[in-house]
């Protein structure tokens, strides 16, 4: 009985050292808690800023598809018929009379298209717009994805025989 | 052996465990702060637990739950651009503000009113009641005026600045103040030829919504597909702005040189005839489209909200579309053109015109009440004979000459890509309200109404080899960067191409003959005059006409065919003398546009090719 109790005495551990390990368990966790709420954070804190300036970009193109929009109109009010007219009268021109037109055969001379804004369909297909991942996947995804990547090189090993 | 008392030491030295005693005489202190502490919880735990099943509760917090997740926001795309043939803008967006308060900020509503009374003209009392609302949970934005020019804004700043440095007070001060006033950017329509094809394009209300012609016909493709987006308020979750393709645009078959030209023309012929209202159409015969179509009243579409003064059911908006009328004897060219095709007639057939038929049981004169005695077709063409159309119509035969005419789009819509169309009417045998004498008036554009766009294509199909190519005002449309064009599309062959040849010929030399003033130096072409009396409740009227003209050339080549309409001139009662002349200043000025030469040049330069 007393060799039994000696053996315990033995290995038990002594109260402080219980407690020490608890207390630095307790750390740990804390640290650890800490530590992924700190890298949340810092991830969170730069997703919102990049994506709060993606937001200002944003409205940047806005105002210059309006300011695009606005010079558009300008030079159309600026070329339109009746100021082009007043400009040319301005200048001395007149109109030119039917009998005063003078048909000449010009070689190689390309008639006038009508107005050709934009290409004609064809069977070019665009690829879909593209977002990169880190405005998409969680903190969670993207340690899985970096745990996998790093474990990558270990995974794609395969076994081997050696010839004899 | 000895009994030790064993107990509290202090029990022992006689002070009767003081400490125990204040100890209970105070754990009724601990339990209340504890129950106290703890019914707060309680109370947040049993509102969960309500909240949570009471269902009313969850309807109002799933209706709350949006308003608190963000802001909605509509996004309405860029409405699409039209230009025309050769790319010139027609209608395009410039930037306009919407004006608003946000009510939390006013300080002094009567400033705002006034203020925006004076610089918008907005109705004082609207927009005091709008900005004097007390801000809450469910009133935080209220819109005073809409498509303010940037010009307003500036001058509301500068005015709001002005207000906020000489130091306005606060809502009770009643100081001057335009605090709460905000701006909104956003893209409004703008036309920058202002009057140039109003008629055509039509316009943009406030709301975004295309009103007549093409704004109105393809709103939808122009206007684009709003989308209604939550932006976050929360940080952490900033979306993307949603990519919204802004609406088609059009490039149309007009060309703005020759709109300006032909609407300037009409806009002297009007005055100098003393016309009510007159109509120019000018299509391709070849394709079917749509180079001018002027009319009038028109109106500076950056200025739309005049249209309630200008328009109504006598004058609508286009009246080359919108307007059935009776065409009178512009109609004569159809007639004809049935009679030579089913063979009823031939171009030499000879009639005796006695100056009166009698068919359906009433009697047909000419329009002078004269007989002219032995003519040919083309003489029944250059003097205009009602007598002999009604007789061409009878040896036709009713049936026969319904046929044609519809066949040339008489009495149904040509489906132009313009709102507003009319279908005008053409009676058959067998309506309740037609009779035999119709065939005979309507032979000569009597009784029955088309309008000048339904005219312009039926004459397009003698002028196309017997085909009536269907008129159109759009070319291409460009949609998500591509851009489709638009192929000219054949309605019907109402005649053999021979037929249509033959009586281009006919028209061509009846002008000739009679050295009308239609006629263009250089240019061979054919057509006819249209002088129609006009129905009112108390029979036709015969001082008052409608005087139109329908022409085409080259006669060998045609490309281009011109429609003339003018409404009760003044100065002359008939075609000949007021349309024709018309015709032939229009055509004077379309062939340098369209750079045609003179026909004796084009076979040269043809041969020598």
């Amino acid at each position: 009985m007393n060799r039994v109790q000696n053996l315990t005495q033995a290995y038990s551990q002594a109260p402080w050292r219980i407690q020490m390990q608890i207390i630095g368990g307790f750390l740990l966790a804390l640290v650890s808690i800490a530590i992924v709420a700190g890298i949340y954070l810092n991830v969170s804190a730069r997703a919102t800023t990049i994506g709060r300036e993606i937001q200002g970009l944003q409205s940047d193109i806005r105002k210059l598809d309006r300011e695009i929009a606005d010079l558009q109109s300008q030079v159309a009010f600026l070329k339109s018929a009746a100021e082009m007219e007043k400009r040319a009268k301005e200048m001395g021109f007149r109109p030119i009379g039917m009998d005063e037109t003078l048909f000449i055969r010009v070689p190689g001379y390309v008639e006038r298209r009508t107005a050709v804004m934009a290409p004609a369909p064809g069977p070019v297909t665009l690829p879909p717009p593209s977002q990169p991942s880190e405005y998409t996947e969680s903190l969670f995804a993207w340690l899985q994805r970096k745990i996998r990547n790093s474990s990558f090189p270990f995974m794609s090993l395969q076994p081997f025989k050696v010839q004899p | 052996m000895s009994v030790t008392t064993v107990g509290d030491p202090s029990y022992r030295n006689g002070t009767t465990r003081p400490t125990a005693g204040r100890s209970r005489q105070h754990d009724w202190r601990f339990v209340l702060v504890g129950a106290l502490l703890s019914f707060v919880p309680v109370l947040i735990i049993l509102q969960m637990i309500r909240i949570q099943t009471d269902p009313e509760q969850v309807a109002l917090l799933r209706e709350r739950i949006p308003r608190y997740q963000g802001v909605v926001q509509l996004i309405q795309p860029p409405r699409g651009l039209i230009y025309d043939r050769w790319g010139r803008l027609l209608a395009g967006n410039k930037t306009v503000y919407e004006v608003g308060v946000e009510l939390a900020d006013v300080k002094n509503p009567d400033t705002i009113a006034d203020t925006l009374d004076i610089v918008l003209d907005v109705e004082r009392s609207y927009v005091y009641k709008l900005a004097s609302q007390e801000a809450s949970e469910t009133a935080v934005y209220a819109v005073l005026a809409t498509h303010v020019t940037e010009e307003q804004v500036q001058k509301l700043q500068v005015l709001k600045d002005q207000m906020e440095l000489s130091g306005a007070g606060s809502k009770d001060e009643k100081k001057p103040s335009l605090s709460g006033l905000v701006f909104s950017p956003m893209l409004g329509r703008t036309y920058p030829e202002k009057e140039t094809a109003s008629n055509i394009l039509g316009f943009v209300s406030l709301d975004g919504q295309g009103y007549y012609g093409v704004e109105e016909h393809y709103n939808p493709m122009l206007a684009g597909r709003k989308t209604t987006q939550i932006f976050p308020l929360d940080p952490t979750q900033a979306k993307d702005m949603p990519s919204v393709p802004p609406g088609a645009s059009l490039v149309l078959t007009i060309d703005r040189e020759i709109q300006a030209e032909v609407e300037r023309i009409l806009d002297e012929a009007i005055e100098y005839h003393g016309a009510d209202s007159g109509t120019v159409v000018v299509l391709n015969p070849r394709t079917g489209e749509v180079l001018a179509m002027a009319t009038t009243p028109r109106m500076d579409l950056n200025n739309y909200r005049e249209y309630l003064g200008q328009y109504d059911t006598d004058n609508p908006f286009n009246r080359a579309v919108s307007y059935a009328y009776e065409p009178g004897s512009v109609f004569k060219i159809l007639t004809v053109a049935a009679g030579l095709d089913s063979g009823a007639i031939k171009p030499e057939t000879v009639f005796l015109d006695t100056g009166v038929f009698e068919i359906g049981g009433i009697y047909i004169y000419n329009w002078n009440g004269g007989a002219w005695g032995q003519q040919d077709m083309t003489g029944c063409l250059q003097h205009s004979l009602n007598v002999c159309m009604a007789w061409i119509a009878s040896q036709t035969g009713a049936a026969t000459f319904y046929d044609y005419m519809e066949a040339f789009g008489i009495g149904s819509l040509t489906g132009i890509d313009m709102a507003g169309e009319a279908a005008g009417r053409l009676k058959r045998p067998g309506d309740g309200d037609w009779y035999d004498a119709d065939l005979g008036t309507n032979s000569f554009g009597q009784g029955v109404t088309t309008t000048p766009l339904q005219m312009a294509a039926a004459a397009s199909a003698l002028a196309n080899e017997g085909k009536l190519m269907a008129p159109h005002v759009v070319r291409s449309m460009i949609d998500k960067g591509y851009q489709y064009d638009i192929e000219p599309r054949v309605l019907s062959t109402p005649v053999k191409p021979e037929t249509a040849r033959t009586l281009s010929e006919m028209l061509a030399t009846s002008l000739e003959v009679e050295s009308s003033v239609a006629l263009v130096p250089g240019y061979r072409v054919a057509g006819k005059t249209g002088t129609a009396e006009i129905p009112t409740p108390y029979g036709y009227t015969s001082n008052q006409t409608n005087a139109s003209f329908v022409g085409w050339g080259p006669v060998d080549d045609p490309q281009f065919l011109v429609y003339v309409w003018l409404e009760k001139p003044s100065s002359s009662i008939w075609g000949s003398e007021v349309a024709a002349p018309v015709f032939s200043e229009i055509v004077q000025h379309l062939v340098v546009l369209l750079d045609l030469p003179p026909d004796a040049i084009r076979q040269q330069l043809t041969q020598s090719q």
